[in-house]
C-alpha cells in the first residue's frame, strides 16, 4: 500500500514531498463570531507535523467552524493560522489550498461525473493548463493531464477505489463516495489534511478500514492528518493528540489517554461511556440529538446555490 | 405631465402596479424558491378575462372572476408543475416557468390577435385634481387598492398562520416541514394569491387612459422583476420598496424626457434595470434580501 | 479519457460514465465512421437543399454556437444567463462596424473602420469576450436568480443603447453587413459571379455553408476539450459548490469571469455568422425572446453538453421552419393569419411544451436520453447501502441538477 517509487519522476509524489519536511500546523488564540455569538473563543493547538491530530468536542463546540477557519472558509477575527513559516489567516480558501491544506466535508461535496473526474479536480492545484491549451488541446496540456490521471488512479488504488475508478460517482454507495472524497484531497498531495467526520454514518467494517486508510496515510505520506470526529473508539485508536472543544473554548488537550481522564472533558460530555465504535453522532449532553452545524443562525443555502 | 407633483403621483400609480406584481413574485420565491417568469402570462390572463366578461357581467363582477380565474390558473401551475419536479435545481424551476409561459402566452396572443381590448373600467378617462396636478381617476384607484390590498397582505403574512407558515418555510424548508407546515398548502396559497394580485394589476394597467389590453401587456410584468430583484427576492417590504423605486424612477424618466434626451430615446423604459443593477452592486442580494449563507 | 483522439463533434457530454478500457476497438471505430459520414453528409447538403432549407440550416449552425457557449455558462459552470442575446448582438455590430465602411444610410451617418472582413472577423470575437469581462464584476459580485435578473437587465439596456447608437447600429433599422471575403474569394452572390461547383450554382448561401460548417467544428472542438480537461472541471465544481471549489483550489471568482468569457465569445461568433447569415440585422432581434431561445436550445439539449447543445439549438431553429413549410399538411394548422392554429404558434407550441415535457420527464435533455442507453453500472456500485445513503444525505448533498 505504499505509493513511493511508483510514479513517474516528473509527477510530483509524496517522495518529493518527504524532502521537504511537513511543517507544523500553529493555530493561535483563533476567535470567530457570528452576530453575537461567539462560534470560537481564542482557541490554540498545535499539530505537529506528521502526526494525527483530533478535535472532537460536544454539537456545536466549534468544530467545523474550526476547520472553516484552518481552509480559509471562514475568516478569523482574532488570532492567527500559521502552517510553518507560512501565514494562512486570512487568505482566500484557494490560496491555502495551494499552500497545502486540504480537506474533506461533512456532507459529502463531489461533482458530477466519473471518480476519475473528482479525483483530477484534486490536482488542480498542482496543474497549470489553463482556457487556451486545453481547449486547443495543445500536446502539453494533454501530457500535463495523461500524468496526473495516472498519479490519481495510484491514489485510488491505495483507497481501495480502483474498480470504481471510471464509474459515476452518484451512484456509488455512501461508504465509497467518503472515500473518494478522502482521495481527492490527497490527490492534492497536501501537507496537512483535515477530515471532517470521516466515518460519520459507516457501519462497523467501513469505519475499520477507513481508520485503517488514515493510519496508512500517515505512515505512508508523512502528512499531518487533523481529524474531526465523534467516535470516540476511532479517536483513542488512531489521534497521537486530542484537541477538546466546547462552547468555541479548548477545555483539554493532550494524548487520548490523557483527555480521557481529563475532569474537565468527562464534564463537558456530561456521562462519557455511551460513545463507543458505532456510536453515530450521539455523544454528550444533547445525546440523540443530530449533528447540527454550526454555528445555529446559519441557514443552509448551499444545496441551492447552484447557479 | 410636467409637473413634479403629475409625475411623482403618476410614479406612485406605476409603482403601486408594480407593487402589486412583484410582491406576487416574492411571495411564490418565498414559497417554490422559484423565480416565475409565467408571471407574464398571468397577468395576461387576469386581464383576458376580464376583458371578455366585463359586458356580460358588469366591471365589479368581471374583476371578481377574472382575480379568480387567474388565481385558479396560478395554483394549477404550482400543482402540477412546480411540486412534480420535487427536489430539482432552482434554476430548473425558473426555466420550467420560461417554457409555461410561452404556452400560455401564445395562446392568449393568439386570441388577442392585434386588438385593443378594454376591461370596462369605470374611471373612464376622468381626471382628478389633487393640489396643483392633474391625474387621471384610474392612477388614483390604483394607488389606493394597491395600499388595501397590500396592507390586507402584510396582515396576513403577520397574522395568519399561513403567514407564519411562509416565513418559517423560506427561512429554512426542511426544519418547517418536519415541524409540520403543510407545505403543499402553503405553496398553492402562495400561488394563488400571486395569481389574484396580478389579475388586479393587469386592471389598473390597462384602465384608461391607455389604449387597453394588447398582446404586450404582459410584457410589463417583466418590469416588476427588477422591483423584486433589487428589494431582495425574498423580502415582501423589500418588493414594495423596490416597486416604487422602480415606478417612480420610471415616471421620472419619462416625464423629463427631453432632458434626458442625450441618453437616448425611451430612457424611462430601461431606467427600471439601470437602477436594479447599481443597487445590486452594492447590495448583491437586494436591499432587503437575506444574505445567503452556506453551512459547509 | 484523454487519450482519445478529440475529433467527436457527435459525442457526448463529458460527465457520461465512459468505460473506455473495456470498451471494444470496433465501439470506437463506429463512432469515427459515424462521424465521418455526418461530415460527409453536412458537406453535400448545398448541392441538395433549396435556399430555404440552406437558411435554415445556416442559422441552426450559428445558433449552435451561440448554444455551446451558453451550455458553457449556464450548463457546466451554473450560472443562469438571460443575457446571452446582448453578446451576440455584440459580435454582430462589432463585426459590422470593424468590417463596414463609412458613409451614410438613410438618414444617419454610419461608423466603420474598414477592415477586412476575416478580421473583422476576429476583432469582434476578442471584443465580445472582452465585454463579457468587462461584465464580470458584476457577475462575480451576485448569484444565482440575482445574475440570473442582471443579465436579463442587460439584455434590455443593451437594447436600449443600440437602438440609440445609430452611427453603429444604424438605429432601429439596423445595418448591412459586409460579407466575408477571403483572398477576394467572396460568400455572396458576386466576386466570382455565376460560380458553378459540380453543375450546382453556388450563391451566398453555398458558400456561406462551408465557413459555418468549419467555424462549427472548430467549436465544437474547442469546447469539448475544455470541458474534458481541467477548466471544465473546475467549471463544473463552480457550479456544483463554490466553497468546495476554492478549497480545492480553484479560484472561484476568475473561472466564473472566463466562463462570462469564453461563453460571449462563442455568442460573438455566432453574432458574426448570424449578420453574415441576414446580411442584415436590427437591434430589435436581440432581445429577450433570443435569449430565452438560447437557454431553451441548451436545457432542451441537455445542461453540461456541447452535443446536447447542438442538438437542442438544430431542435429550436429548425422546428418553426418545418412547421411554416409543411402547415398545408399539418393537422389542426392552417396557414398563417386564419382562424386558428397557425404555423408559428404551433411551433410555438411545441417549443413550450418541449421546455416543460423536458424538465419534467427528461432532465438530462436530448444528451442525457441519448447517454441512458443500457449501461450497466459495475457490480460493486449496486448496494443495498445505497437507499440508506440516500436517506442520510438527502438534505445534505447537492443535488445533481441532470442525470
Amino acid at each position: 500500500m505504499t505509493t513511493s517509487g511508483v510514479s513517474a519522476a516528473q509527477v510530483q509524489d509524496p517522495a518529493a514531498h518527504a524532502d521537504e519536511a511537513v511543517p507544523e500546523l500553529v493555530v493561535r488564540a483563533v476567535t470567530v463570531r457570528f452576530a453575537g455569538l461567539v462560534a470560537l473563543d481564542a482557541v490554540s493547538f498545535t499539530v505537529s507535523p506528521g502526526s494525527i491530530h483530533a478535535v472532537i468536542g460536544p454539537n456545536g463546540a466549534g468544530k467545523s467552524t474550526c476547520f472553516n477557519v484552518l481552509s480559509g472558509v471562514y475568516r478569523a477575527d482574532r488570532g492567527t493560522v500559521h502552517l510553518g513559516d507560512q501565514e494562512l489567516t486570512g487568505l482566500r480558501p484557494d490560496r491555502v489550498a495551494r499552500l497545502g491544506m486540504a480537506r474533506t466535508f461533512q456532507n459529502i461535496v463531489l461533482t458530477q461525473g466519473t471518480v476519475a473526474d473528482n479525483l483530477m479536480l484534486g490536482r488542480h492545484v498542482l496543474t497549470r493548463s489553463g482556457f487556451a491549451s486545453t481547449a486547443l488541446s495543445l500536446p502539453g496540456a494533454r501530457r500535463e493531464q495523461r500524468r496526473h490521471r495516472e498519479r490519481a488512479r495510484e491514489i485510488a488504488e491505495f483507497l481501495d477505489l480502483g474498480p470504481v475508478f471510471d464509474a459515476p460517482v452518484m451512484l456509488l454507495p455512501y461508504g465509497v463516495r467518503k472515500r473518494v472524497e478522502m482521495a481527492r484531497a490527497l490527490c492534492m498531495e497536501p501537507k496537512v489534511l483535515l477530515l471532517d467526520e470521516p466515518v460519520a454514518g459507516m457501519n462497523g467494517g467501513e469505519r475499520k478500514r477507513t481508520a485503517e486508510a488514515i493510519a496508512a496515510v500517515r505512515d505512508s505520506l508523512g502528512i499531518s492528518i487533523v481529524i474531526v470526529e465523534h467516535d470516540m473508539g476511532l479517536i483513542m485508536r488512531l489521534a497521537d493528540e486530542v484537541t477538546v472543544l466546547d462552547f468555541g473554548r479548548r477545555i483539554a488537550g493532550g494524548t487520548p489517554d490523557q483527555i480521557r481522564q481529563d475532569p474537565a472533558v468527562i464534564r463537558a460530555y456530561l456521562g462519557t461511556g455511551n460513545e463507543d465504535e458505532d456510536g453515530d453522532e450521539a455523544p454528550g449532553p444533547v445525546a440523540g440529538a443530530p449533528a447540527q452545524p454550526a454555528p445555529p443562525v446559519q441557514v443552509q443555502r448551499e444545496n441551492e446555490e447552484r447557479q | 405631465m410636467t409637473k413634479l407633483s403629475e409625475i411623482a403621483l403618476n410614479g406612485l400609480a406605476l409603482g403601486s402596479v408594480y407593487a402589486l406584481i412583484a410582491l406576487g413574485f416574492v411571495v411564490i420565491f418565498k414559497a417554490s424558491g422559484v423565480m416565475n417568469f409565467a408571471h407574464a402570462s398571468l397577468l395576461l390572463l387576469g386581464g383576458y378575462v376580464i376583458a371578455k366578461l366585463h359586458e356580460d357581467l358588469g366591471f365589479a363582477l368581471a374583476v371578481l372572476v377574472g382575480v379568480a380565474v387567474t388565481a385558479v390558473a396560478a395554483g394549477l401551475i404550482e400543482a402540477l408543475f412546480i411540486r412534480g419536479l420535487g427536489k430539482v435545481e432552482l434554476h430548473v424551476l425558473t426555466i420550467l416557468t420560461i417554457g409555461i409561459d410561452i404556452l400560455l402566452t401564445t395562446e392568449l396572443v393568439r386570441r388577442i390577435g392585434s386588438d385593443k381590448l378594454s376591461l370596462g373600467d369605470p374611471w373612464g378617462g376622468d381626471a382628478v385634481t389633487i393640489g396643483d396636478a392633474t391625474v387621471a381617476k384610474a392612477r388614483i384607484a390604483a394607488i389606493i387598492t394597491a395600499v388595501v390590498l397590500i396592507g390586507i397582505f402584510f396582515a396576513a403574512f403577520r397574522f395568519t398562520s399561513w403567514g407564519l407558515s411562509m416565513r418559517a418555510a423560506s427561512e429554512d424548508r426542511e426544519a418547517a416541514a418536519l415541524m409540520g407546515v403543510r407545505m403543499k398548502r402553503v405553496q398553492l396559497i402562495a400561488w394563488c394569491i400571486a395569481g389574484a394580485l396580478a389579475a388586479v394589476a393587469a386592471v389598473f394597467l390597462t384602465a384608461s387612459p391607455t389604449p387597453g389590453l394588447d398582446r404586450t401587456t404582459g410584457l410589463v410584468a417583466l418590469k416588476a422583476f427588477p422591483a423584486a430583484v433589487l428589494g431582495g427576492m425574498d423580502s415582501a417590504l423589500g418588493a414594495l420598496i423596490g416597486a416604487m423605486l422602480i415606478g417612480l424612477s420610471e415616471a421620472l424618466a419619462a416625464g423629463y424626457q427631453s432632458d434626458l434626451d442625450a441618453l437616448g430615446g425611451g430612457v424611462s423604459g430601461v431606467a427600471p434595470y439601470v437602477v436594479m443593477i447599481l443597487i445590486l452592486l452594492w447590495r448583491p442580494t437586494g436591499l432587503l434580501g437575506s444574505k445567503e449563507l452556506s453551512r459547509v | 479519457m484523454s487519450d482519445l483522439p478529440a475529433a467527436d463533434p457527435a459525442a457526448k457530454s463529458p460527465d457520461s460514465a465512459r468505460i473506455p478500457v473495456t470498451r471494444p476497438p470496433t465501439g470506437v471505430l463506429l463512432r469515427y465512421l459515424l462521424i465521418v459520414a455526418v461530415l460527409l453528409v453536412m458537406a453535400a447538403m448545398p448541392y441538395y437543399l433549396t435556399d430555404f432549407w440552406l437558411l435554415t440550416g445556416l442559422f441552426a449552425m450559428a445558433a449552435a454556437l451561440g448554444a455551446i457557449g451558453l451550455n458553457i455558462l449556464s450548463g457546466t459552470t451554473g450560472q443562469l444567463s438571460l443575457g446571452h442575446a446582448f453578446f451576440l448582438a455584440v459580435g454582430a455590430y462589432g463585426y459590422m462596424f470593424f468590417s463596414g465602411e463609412s458613409g451614410r444610410s438613410g438618414t444617419h451617418d454610419i461608423n466603420g473602420l474598414g477592415l477586412p472582413p476575416t478580421v473583422a472577423l476576429v476583432l469582434a470575437v476578442l471584443f465580445a469576450g472582452v465585454v463579457g469581462g468587462i461584465f464580470s464584476p458584476i457577475s462575480g459580485r451576485l448569484r444565482g436568480m440575482y445574475l440570473g435578473i442582471a443579465t436579463l437587465a442587460l439584455v434590455f439596456i443593451g437594447e436600449h443603447v443600440m437602438i440609440n447608437a445609430h452611427s453603429v447600429t444604424g438605429g432601429y433599422n439596423g445595418r448591412a453587413a459586409e460579407p466575408m471575403e477571403f483572398f477576394g474569394f467572396t460568400l455572396s452572390e458576386r466576386d466570382p459571379d455565376e460560380l458553378k461547383v459540380l453543375g450546382v450554382e453556388f450563391g451566398a448561401y453555398e458558400r456561406l455553408w462551408y465557413l459555418a460548417l468549419v467555424l462549427l467544428v472548430v467549436g465544437i472542438l474547442l469546447a469539448r476539450n475544455l470541458l474534458r480537461g481541467r477548466p471544465g472541471r473546475a467549471l463544473g465544481a463552480v457550479r456544483d459548490s463554490e466553497i468546495a471549489a476554492a478549497v480545492m483550489g480553484v479560484p472561484v471568482a476568475r473561472y466564473r469571469s472566463m466562463a462570462f468569457v469564453v461563453s460571449s465569445m462563442y455568442a460573438g461568433l455566432a453574432g458574426v455568422l448570424l449578420a453574415l447569415i441576414f446580411g442584415r440585422v436590427i437591434p430589435e432581434y436581440f432581445g429577450l425572446a433570443l435569449s430565452i431561445d438560447y437557454l431553451a436550445m441548451i436545457v432542451i439539449g441537455g445542461l453540461g453538453s456541447v452535443g446536447g447543445a447542438v442538438a437542442g439549438a438544430v431542435f429550436v431553429t429548425v422546428l418553426p421552419q418545418l412547421f411554416a413549410h409543411y402547415a398545408a399538411s399539418l393537422p389542426l394548422v392552417v396557414e398563417s393569419g386564419g382562424d386558428g392554429v397557425g404555423p408559428t404558434e404551433a411551433a410555438r407550441y411545441l417549443y413550450g411544451a418541449a421546455i416543460v415535457l423536458v424538465l419534467l420527464f427528461a432532465p438530462g435533455g436530448l444528451a442525457g436520453l441519448a447517454r441512458r442507453r443500457p449501461r450497466a453500472p459495475k457490480p460493486s456500485a449496486r448496494v443495498p447501502a445505497r437507499s440508506w445513503s440516500r436517506f442520510r444525505s438527502r438534505s445534505q448533498e447537492p443535488q445533481g441538477a441532470v442525470s
